[in-house]
């Protein structure tokens, strides 16, 4: 599988949080694909492993780790680097094919009726044996909803520097992701998320894919977050492989 | 109007203190730039190993960590038209959180996000304050330094804390003023339960300065049963306050040893009132609120008084920096000048003196002790002026002393008995009763007993002197000093709430 094409498929591509080890403040993969407008704290370091498990109709199970540090290095703005080997019982091999660094900058936050608006820019490198980089601009609007909950749309623009002429080098997607703490106001220590996610296949004239999701993030302890989250395929781009089931487990801390 | 309702008016008015009364502040021509930023600007605490240290005590941590749902709450609801509901259902879940208080610190702006979008602004000077409160509290709960390392990297937190442009002023600033616009005091008048919390709240974060500074880590925790005690069971529902907590009023010895620290705390916790006041005011508009929101924050920050000093500046002004006596991490109270200061449930006070025998605190050696009983805590001489203060008092009591040892501080606590605890075992007194004037001399605490013989062979007056066991110390008593002076003022906030606690007697 090439590195590009597995990016997309697990959908793990260059994630990187928006802050710190709040599970308020939401992050990209942790457990689900969207972000949220905000960017990880100045000066905070931030270090996430996450561990997820892909089930497909048609072929054995992928198992993927992910790792990866971040850092506020200025107000508003956080830069982060990650690695996500993967594991898979066909090949019995563990591949770790790419470095993803990312570029995240919140430019406001939410003012009256105005949302938070920020972006991110990632980059995935190949690196031993892995071919093609990937990049990716994503815009991120978050607004308050009702009261306590809000919505996140994420807008994607994707471009591959490699591919056969038959695949796309660009595509977009767009999710909207939703988060509702839960327990208030006498708990304060768990957020629930549930996104909706669409995005083009990689083939030129296969269609979509898109998916829905659902986590939870809880707060272990002052600097560390829990989260769980479940995805499944609604609907997939043809030749490209659909997963009724995917889980994600994660765990961040910051220092 | 009949002659006779003149002359009682005219009575009345001669009775009431004359409070300052300032017009409603405009805008200044140059705000901070900052305030227009449309980041959310979060930052991170310093890194260091002593961060979470409060978690040693786990009580005391969540106690703490409720705290951060008080004012949010209650914002929340004033800025989304709840007014009505702040002394009933605000107040209810606040101090459902209270009772109840998670296991780790709440995100303000999440439990408050219609307060945060139209003042997100304010809400990073509250956050990097109260980033300043818990990391000041790790520091001095880290079990790995010593006493001079603490106070060392408090002093490397006071300056990273002041490097950012939300930070507020470490200089003392006249509260008088602070209180004393159109809309001031409204807020602690039409929800005094709501109101009551938030004070009680701010004695908690102030009081626990004292219980952490240069005490023993090991003899933190002790303490808190009867400070998490007294919080829970009288401090949150006390609605008879003259004025918010002040933090060197509740840590004399923390104030007097930062006293930016603690000037900054109260500055902040002025603000908290200020902003209170306006957003509970329903003749403003949002527009005119955003402005006094602003202008507030104007007020207290660090930016607004560069290159002023403290101890001085135009009396009952903006940079008015005077403070009472020995209080330099006091700004001047409504009533007080250099020499006294009213303190809520305690009376007029000189705090330059005993506050058991009046006669003047030292200026160096040993510094005594404080008591700390019934929410308030007072600096005395002597060790004999402590014992019998807090036996004046009713319910426990803590002693903080000073020992011939600087680095080991005498933790004392007592039960409603009286019975006293002490954290060094072994200790010894000397009291040899005698003139008052004298009484830091020859009433004191050793932490054994060849201290207090190597003491007693240098004064020759002590020759012969024989020390007392805690137990046979503890059962002295020699009641109010004859030296003792007692300040007969009217109460200057013009309450009528007398001071029925404390030392006062």
């Amino acid at each position: 599988m090439r590195f590009k094409a597995f990016l997309s498929t697990l959908g793990i591509f260059c994630a990187s949080v928006a802050l710190g080890s709040d599970h308020n403040n939401l992050e990209k993969d942790r457990p689900l694909r969207f972000d949220d407008a905000y960017s990880t704290a100045c000066r905070s370091f931030e270090f996430q492993a996450g561990f997820g498990l892909d089930t497909f109709h048609r072929s054995k199970p992928i198992y993927n780790f992910k790792f990866e540090i971040q850092y506020g290095f200025a107000k508003n703005k956080d830069i982060s680097i990650g690695l996500d080997p993967y594991f898979t019982s066909e090949s019995g091999k563990l591949v770790g094919n790419a470095i993803h660094l990312s570029y995240f900058e919140g430019v406001s936050r939410e003012i009256g009726n105005n949302p938070a608006f920020g972006y991110r820019i990632d980059a995935g490198i190949p690196i031993s044996g892995g071919d093609g980089a990937e990049f990716r601009v994503r815009g991120i609007l978050t607004k308050t909803l009702v009261h306590y909950d809000k919505i996140h749309l994420n807008l994607d623009y994707l471009q591959t520097t490699s591919g056969t002429s038959s695949e796309r080098k660009s595509r977009m997607g767009a999710i909207i992701g939703y988060s509702n703490p839960i327990g208030y106001p006498t708990r304060f220590d768990r957020t629930l998320l549930a996104e909706f996610g669409i995005e083009q296949g990689m083939t030129i004239g296969s269609g979509y894919n898109s998916w829905i999701g659902i986590g939870l993030r809880s707060q272990v302890s002052p600097t560390t977050v829990f989260d769980f989250g479940v995805l499944a395929d609604i609907s997939k781009a043809s030749g490209e492989l659909s997963s009724p089931l995917r889980i994600s487990v994660g765990y961040s801390m910051n220092f | 109007m009949s002659f006779l309702a003149l002359i009682l008016g005219l009575s009345t008015l001669a009775q009431e203190p004359l409070r300052l009364q300032s017009p409603m502040p405009e805008v200044p021509t140059i705000l901070p730039r900052w305030l227009r930023n449309r980041g959310a600007d979060a930052l991170f605490y310093k890194a260091a190993p002593y961060n979470w240290a409060i978690n040693r005590i786990p009580p005391f941590a969540k106690d703490m960590y409720a705290t951060g749902v008080g004012h949010a709450m209650a914002y929340e609801a004033l800025v989304t038209g709840k007014h009505q509901e702040l002394e009933s259902k605000t107040f209810a879940t606040i101090d459902r959180v209270l009772r109840n208080p998670p296991s780790n610190p709440i995100d303000e702006a999440a439990v408050s996000p219609r307060f945060v979008q139209k003042y997100g602004y304010l809400e990073k000077v509250f956050d990097w304050a109260h980033t300043l409160h818990f990391q000041t509290i790790d520091v001095l709960m880290h079990p790995g330094w010593t006493d001079s390392q603490k106070e060392a990297e408090i002093d490397r937190l006071w300056k990273f804390y002041s490097s950012e442009p939300f930070a507020i002023s470490g200089l003392p600033m006249n509260m008088e003023y602070l209180d004393s616009f159109p809309y001031s005091g409204s807020f602690r008048k039409n929800y005094p339960k709501v109101n009551g919390l938030f004070w009680g709240y701010h004695w908690l974060q102030t009081v626990n300065y004292d219980m952490l500074f240069r005490v023993p880590v090991a003899d933190q925790k002790p303490q808190y049963s009867l400070v998490g005690q007294r919080y829970h069971e009288t401090e949150l529902y006390r609605t008879d306050r003259d004025f918010m907590p002040m933090t060197a009023e509740m840590s004399p010895r923390f104030a007097r040893r930062f006293p930016q620290i603690a000037n900054a705390f109260d500055n902040l916790h002025m603000l908290h009132d200020n902003v209170n006041d306006i957003l509970a005011q329903q003749s403003l508009s949002d527009a005119a609120k955003q402005s006094q929101v602003k202008i507030a924050i104007y007020r207290v920050l660090a930016s607004t008084h560069v290159g002023e000093e403290a101890g001085e500046g135009e009396p009952k002004t903006l940079h008015d920096h005077r403070f009472p006596n020995r209080m330099p991490g006091m700004g001047m109270m409504v009533g007080s000048d250099e020499s006294i200061m009213y303190m809520s449930g305690m009376g007029w006070m000189d705090m330059s003196e005993c506050a058991h025998c009046s006669i003047p605190l030292p200026d160096k050696g040993p510094w005594g002790a404080t008591v700390s009983a019934e929410g308030w805590t007072m600096t005395v001489r002597c060790m004999m002026c402590a014992r019998d203060m807090a036996s004046e008092t009713p319910g426990r009591a803590i002693i903080r002393a000073a020992t011939e040892d600087e680095n080991r501080l005498l933790v004392m606590i007592s039960d409603e008995e009286g019975n006293w605890s002490s954290n060094i075992n072994g200790i010894v007194f000397l009291e040899e009763f005698g003139e008052h004037p004298n009484c830091s001399m020859w009433s004191r605490v050793f932490t054994s007993k060849s201290a207090f013989d190597k003491f007693v062979a240098t004064v020759p007056e002590l020759k012969g002197s024989k020390p007392l066991s805690l137990d046979q110390w503890s059962k002295l008593n020699h009641g109010t000093p004859d030296t003792y002076r007692k300040v007969s003022r009217p109460n200057p906030y013009g309450n009528g709430i007398p001071p029925t606690l404390g030392g006062s007697k």
